[in-house]
């Protein structure tokens, strides 16, 4: 089997760390990081996510790759900014003020970083203008909020109304999340999108891009 | 009365087909080995983390109706209320698996095994609504064992945050029932510490009583639905 078709395979498997001794080989070997990352890493995620579709393997499965893909683009992330290849985009992501579960916002962030996206995780219990300063201090595309009870929700709104006085609105995208958060709801307060799921969260991030690139 | 319940860890079963089902896994489907070794570990984990603690508050009918009303934001009609009128005996409940639990989760997560906390954390809120139906079936025994020849006491819990009673109701919750006592508090967004933790009352009476139509508008944005279950468990 060809170099990267082992990174694929065996980030199918989740064996994290077969995958970052291939992938530390395929970058001696000067194998293009770009190639490494196309045609290995997000090749393997993205059979992943078709037997996830699929129900072919559940949600730990995916999580193992994930760290598998996370582990091999520390090792590749110098080397594609050093050759210029830009990175998906970046997501500033957080659960709201008083908000202290962080699981599902968790999964979220892994999975689009999982998907080769810039994730800085601004972690649980997060004030409106944190979000704002974070994004505007890490050039971020989309801000992404998590919630588990309605009470916390209202902060979701706080932000989107700092982002239209900040002038990010319509340049920043805002995706809302978390157990009692609806469409309906993003809509009402001007969010740009809401997801049900993590799955789902990586295909709503997928489609702002290009964003501002 | 009030009183401080001890749950022993094995109190709390841990029903695997329920646990996979909350993770949307259906019974028939095939698992890697993979998953198997994780969901295994998370279990042992769990037996050695948890420390289930409860603390429960009997209440009158009318004691009960400030508590509920809380602050005022209930909905204008909702089954709860029915029900805890035509009840036998009220009693406040507040139950917790610790914090343990969930900072193992976080220690998890932070050190990049992101399986593993996702499943003990999917392990633990199962086990976190298991421990309030404990508490409800044990009220249940007790109830029958003082009067043994009225068996048809039929306990269920209900929690601020379902069925029209608004979060706001924890904090009236709070003001009475006290589970500080077994180290769970209370945010200014309602929101309790540690995470698995869950609070209400445990409403005894007839099975009939619990019987209501879930047709209330809120019923549609409910994302459990675990009323259906509940009462054709009655
Ligand atoms: C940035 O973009 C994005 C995009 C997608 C995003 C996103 C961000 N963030 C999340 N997502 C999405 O992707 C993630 C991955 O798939 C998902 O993240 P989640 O965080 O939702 O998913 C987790 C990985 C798994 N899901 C969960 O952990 C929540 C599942 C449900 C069934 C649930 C559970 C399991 C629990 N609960 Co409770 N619980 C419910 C939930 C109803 C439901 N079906 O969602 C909910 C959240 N609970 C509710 C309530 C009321 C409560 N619960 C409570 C307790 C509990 C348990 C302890 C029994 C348990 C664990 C709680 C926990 N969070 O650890 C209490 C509060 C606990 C506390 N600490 O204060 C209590 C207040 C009840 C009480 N009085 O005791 C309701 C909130 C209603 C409201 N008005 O806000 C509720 C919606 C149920 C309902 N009534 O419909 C998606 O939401």
């Amino acid at each position: 089997m060809e170099l990267l078709e082992q990174i694929s395979f065996n980030l199918q498997n989740g064996l994290d760390d077969v995958v970052a001794a291939l992938t530390k080989d395929a970058i001696e070997k000067r194998i293009p990081p770009g190639e490494i990352l196309s045609d290995g890493l997000i090749a393997g995620m993205s059979i992943v996510g078709e037997k996830f579709k699929n129900h072919d393997i559940f949600l730990p499965d995916v999580l193992l790759a994930a760290r598998a893909m996370n582990g091999a683009m520390e090792m590749l992330k110098p080397l594609l900014i050093k050759e210029g290849i830009p990175i998906r985009g970046k997501v500033v992501i957080g659960s709201v003020k008083d908000d202290l579960h962080d699981i599902g916002k968790n999964l979220v962030a892994i999975l689009i970083k999982g998907a080769g996206f810039e994730v800085i995780d601004l972690g649980n219990d997060v004030p409106a203008e944190k979000f704002i300063s974070a994004a505007k201090e890490e050039n971020a595309h989309v801000i992404g909020m998590s919630a588990l009870l309605t009470t916390t929700m209202p902060v979701m709104k706080k932000v989107v109304d700092l982002a239209k006085d900040e002038g990010l609105y319509g340049k920043i995208r805002i995706i809302v999340g978390g157990a009692p958060v609806s469409k309906e709801y993003a809509l009402e307060i001007g969010a740009d999108a809401y997801s049900y799921d993590g799955a789902n969260a990586v295909e709503t991030v997928e489609s702002f891009f290009p964003v501002n690139n | 009365m009030r009183s401080v319940v001890d749950f022993a860890p094995e109190d709390v079963i841990l029903d695997r087909a329920a646990i996979l089902g909350s993770q949307g896994i259906p019974e028939e489907a095939e698992l890697t080995e993979n998953f198997e070794r994780i969901y295994g570990e998370a279990i042992e984990l769990f037996k050695e983390l948890t420390e289930p603690a409860g603390i429960i508050c009997g209440i009158s009918i009318s004691g009960f109706e400030e508590v509920f009303r809380g602050e005022g934001l209930n909905e204008p009609s909702n089954p709860v209320e029915d029900i805890y009128r035509k009840s036998g005996y009220l009693s406040l409940f507040a139950v917790t698996l610790g914090a343990v639990l969930s900072e193992k989760v976080t220690e998890l997560f932070d050190s990049g095994d992101y399986a593993s906390g996702y499943m003990l954390d999917s392990v633990s809120s199962y086990a976190a609504d298991k421990l309030s139906d404990l508490a409800a079936r044990n009220l249940q025994l007790e109830l029958t064992a003082k009067e043994p020849a009225e068996s048809q006491w039929r306990v269920l819990s209900y929690s601020p945050g379902y069925c029209g009673w608004n979060m706001s109701g924890q904090k009236k919750l709070f003001e009475v029932l006290r589970p500080q006592e077994i180290g769970i508090t209370l945010n200014e967004s309602y929101l309790m510490s540690p995470i698995k933790s869950v609070s209400g009352v445990l409403i005894a009476g007839s099975g009939k009583i619990h019987e209501f139509v879930s047709s209330y508008h809120f019923c549609d944005t409910c994302r459990t639905k675990s009323c259906i279950e509940r009462m054709r468990n009655l």
